[in-house]
């Protein structure tokens, strides 16, 4: 099947969303809550493009992350309508997290006027959910959405510490933002409330996991590991593949 | 007392109103005197004889007590009226004319509630059944008509001629969004899958919003009635009834009405006989007003968050558990069994063209007669808030008309002749909603209300989506400074930019439309806003830092009611001389204003 973007002919397989066809073909949609992992969350709205369907009278604007075509449409990236749209959007969102690179490009790119900085806790959340998406993916759950409106923010229940998190700090890795704070000293990492103790790799001595996450790794798969880390297991398995090649 | 006296009384049916407004002034107590009363006075069985109903929708008047077949009313009836009814109206056949309700216009008394114009100008079809039953007696309903329809169905209707006539009937979802509810069915029936379910709406949330409420304590067997009918038309086998978790009376009567539709084979397995299997699960509402958005409210039943989500594939589609799902609100499940009984064209024939049938409205608000009141489609407003709402209170001037719950728009006077569908009322930036009806007199501060609105907004928005969250945040951040006195020309530009994209981008109905308050009232009532920023002044008197009071000597009596009234004792003056305000110690909380019977308190 055939759709246009931009009046360029695509072609697509039905049921891709809107945004998988653009960053095949690389076009811009910027986004803020999706990733690839996860698929659209529908929650930043960055991404909404405007659509032309058949037997609608009116074009309407919808979220490319989440809209799956399923017929012959027209989309525009980058019309007025959607250019307001994402301009008010940058300026909202700019103040929950003044500092970042990525939302001032945008805000710089759209013309988005300057609004008062946002007293929210933690500064820097812009609620797009990619931690909650990646605890999820870890496993564990351990953080999920608080409270509604405007007081809506990112928690373990009741803001203590939970058996669940397990400390891998996936959800700080992932957050576009560095909303997600953490201490970490070479032997103990605070996240979430909660302490815990730092596993070193058996070759290199570098610190690289927490005993929980280890703990919960031997748990999932049943099988007692060697303790290295990412970068020397590769190292590991590469000298291993030059052994075999010679 | 004699047998004679007895058979007499036997004939007569006292109903006594016991929905939520008539139970919170007593209702239920004056039905329970009545039994007691009843049975000391000999030991006839008077089980029969009382009942207690669901709402009356005539709510300022209550606790309502009806006098059949003598179709006499009594408004306001307390327990030590109870006596006096049984000697004068039951024995004696006389009618207390203490009790009646006195047209405030002609002065007259009305014996029969059916001829005041609360009700004259009413058409009954969601509602028709609502005080005249008892909800907890399933007999009750089918002798007024109840489960004939599922009959008919049955007998001569097959699932597509079913949905055939929902479509030509043009029935329009009552929940607010209008759409048309066969095209629904049609979509579902349709939709491979299986199982299919069904739901009914009744997570309703808007403050001052009561019909579905009064739907399903008053008649639940309609509701699930429809749903029968809904379940036969698209093959589904299972339904939920969605009820908000603070509705204890529905959920109670609901539960009966279900286990009593089951023993009587309308729902289980092979209803009546043929081979339709389908049953019904009440599931509470977990407190969100968001979950009455239909896909929060099925992530809800779902055990998830009550956040919606995208609906780009319809829930007929994918709906519960990914499975194909209708959902409709508590009004439209209950005109689906006079549809079917009655046919399409019977209903097509009330309303207008675009929006057939009637709807309900609660009127509430700076309103004489407050309540539930159903009308056709295309009544004007001036119908329903003046005659069959009687009016401003204290016959002040009519400023506005909230319609549509907390996301609604405000309606100006000007706009009094507009006749109410779901068409006419978005075209005039407002929508209809769930069908709350808020009149506010002259009193009122249109940017307040505004930010009154996105206040209640702020806290019910689930906050999933960008510009319903922060759009609403940074809204309700201007409208306050407006209020505060602290606005600039400038936020007018900001309030209408924001308003928009979150009209545009917003993920649900909710965020798409919660901009409306602030953009029907800068359409309507701009002048306010301007006093508000370049006077810094508040017309209606209602912001406080804005805000100040005069007494007007010529209008001034000095009949004391305002000093009386002033928590913060700064009016002053002799007995028949006029007062002044002292403005250093006024607190502007607007109670002299509100009081004074003269109008001599005035706003600078």
């Amino acid at each position: 099947m055939f759709i246009t973007i931009n009046n360029r002919q695509i072609e697509v397989q039905t049921g891709e969303t809107i945004l998988q066809v653009c960053r095949r073909e690389n076009i811009f949609i910027p986004t803020f809550c999706y990733h690839e992992a996860f698929g659209g969350q529908g929650a930043c709205r960055m991404c909404m493009v405007e659509v032309k369907e058949n037997g609608r009278n009116k074009n309407r604007l919808v979220a490319a992350c989440t809209y799956p075509v399923t017929a012959t449409i027209e989309v525009f990236t980058e019309s007025d309508r959607v250019q307001q749209v994402r301009r008010t959007l940058v300026m909202l969102l700019k103040r929950r997290a003044a500092q970042d690179p990525y939302i001032e490009e945008l805000a710089h790119k759209y013309e988005a006027p300057l609004l008062p900085k946002l007293k929210v806790d933690p500064q820097g959340c812009i609620l797009c959910r990619l931690c909650i998406l990646a605890c999820e993916k870890m496993g564990k759950s351990a953080i999920w959405t608080v409270l509604r409106g405007i007081d809506k923010r990112i928690a373990t229940p009741y803001d203590e510490e939970t058996d669940e998190c397990m400390g891998c700090k996936a959800c700080a890795e992932i957050c576009p933002t560095q909303a997600i704070t953490f201490l970490e000293d070479g032997e103990k990492r605070s996240i979430w409330n909660k302490t815990f103790t730092l596993v070193s790799c058996e070759r290199c001595g570098k610190p690289y996991a927490t005993r929980e996450q280890l703990e919960y790794m031997r748990e999932q798969t049943g099988y007692e590991t060697a303790q290295i880390c990412e970068p020397c297991r590769k190292k590991t398995l590469a000298s291993q593949v030059e052994k075999y090649q010679n | 007392m004699d047998k004679q006296v007895n058979n007499e009384i036997m004939k007569q049916k006292i109903m006594v109103c016991c929905g939520t407004g008539c139970t919170a002034n007593g209702g239920r107590d004056v039905y329970k005197a009545f039994l007691e009363q009843l049975s000391s006075i000999s030991n006839i069985e008077v089980l029969p004889m009382v009942k207690q109903t669901g709402c009356n929708g005539w709510c300022e008047k209550g606790p309502l007590v009806k006098i059949m077949p003598e179709d006499i009313t009594y408004c306001g009836v307390k327990v030590a009226d109870v006596g006096e009814i049984i000697d004068k109206t039951l024995l004696q056949k006389q009618v207390i004319k203490r009790l009646l309700y006195r047209d405030p216009a002609t002065k007259k008394h009305i014996t029969s509630h059916h001829q005041t114009n609360f009700y004259r100008k009413q058409h009954k079809i969601a509602l028709r059944n609502i005080g005249e039953i008892d909800p907890g007696n399933i007999q009750d309903y089918i002798d007024r008509g109840g489960y004939q329809a599922l009959q008919k169905a049955f007998s001569s209707l097959t699932p597509q001629q079913l949905i055939d006539e929902i479509i030509s009937s043009g029935l329009r979802g009552r929940g607010g969004g209008g759409f048309p509810t066969g095209r629904k069915w049609q979509a579902c029936k349709d939709a491979q899958g299986s199982p299919k379910y069904i739901i009914c709406n009744g997570d309703e949330g808007d403050p001052g919003a009561f019909m579905d409420r009064s739907i399903m304590e008053g008649d639940p067997h309609t509701v699930i009635e429809g749903m029968i009918l809904c379940a036969y038309a698209v093959g589904a086998s299972h339904g939920f009834v969605y009820v908000r978790d603070e509705y204890d009376l529905a959920v109670a009567y609901l539960k009966k009405a279900i286990q009593d539709a089951r023993i009587h084979g309308y729902l289980g397995k092979g209803i009546l006989g043929s081979n339709l299997n389908f049953d019904i699960e009440i599931v509470r509402g977990g407190g969100a007003f968001v979950c009455g958005e239909e896909t929060a409210l099925m992530a809800s039943i779902e055990g998830r968050p009550g956040e919606p989500y995208d609906k780009y594939v319809f829930p007929t589609e994918k709906g519960l558990w990914g499975q194909p799902t209708i959902i409709n609100n508590v009004e439209s499940w209950a005109n689906i069994p006079v549809i079917i009984l009655k046919g399409a064209q019977e209903f097509k024939k009330i309303g207008t063209a675009g929006s057939s049938g009637t709807k309900v409205f609660s009127l509430v608000g700076k309103v004489v007669n407050t309540g539930l009141v159903e009308v056709p489609m295309g009544t004007s407003l001036r119908e329903i808030i003046y005659e069959i709402g009687g009016g401003v209170l204290r016959n002040r001037s009519f400023k506005a008309v909230q319609t549509g719950g907390p996301s609604g728009g405000c309606i100006p006077a000007s706009l009094l002749d507009l006749k109410v569908d779901f068409d006419t009322l978005t075209q005039a930036g407002s929508m209809m909603g769930s069908g709350g009806m808020i009149v506010m007199d002259d009193h009122t501060c249109m940017v307040e209300v505004a930010r009154y609105y996105l206040n209640f907004l702020a806290g019910e928005s689930c906050g999933k989506c960008t510009p319903c969250r922060e759009g609403i945040r940074a809204l309700l951040e201007i409208l306050t400074r407006i209020c505060d006195g602290e606005g600039q020309m400038k936020d007018l530009d900001l309030l209408e930019e924001i308003s928009s994209t979150m009209q545009e981008a917003s993920l649900c109905a909710l965020g798409r439309t919660a901009a409306n308050p602030v953009l029907s009232t800068i359409r309507y009532f701009r002048d306010e806003y301007l006093a508000h920023i370049k006077e810094q002044r508040c017309p209606a008197g209602v912001c406080r830092k804005l805000t100040t009071f005069y007494i007007e000597p010529e209008k001034c009596n000095g009949c004391g009611l305002c000093t009386r009234n002033c928590p913060a004792n700064a009016i002053v003056g002799e007995k028949k001389q006029f007062h002044v305000i002292d403005n250093e110690s006024c607190i502007r909380c607007g109670e002299c204003y509100r009081q004074c019977r003269f109008d001599a308190v005035q706003v600078m």
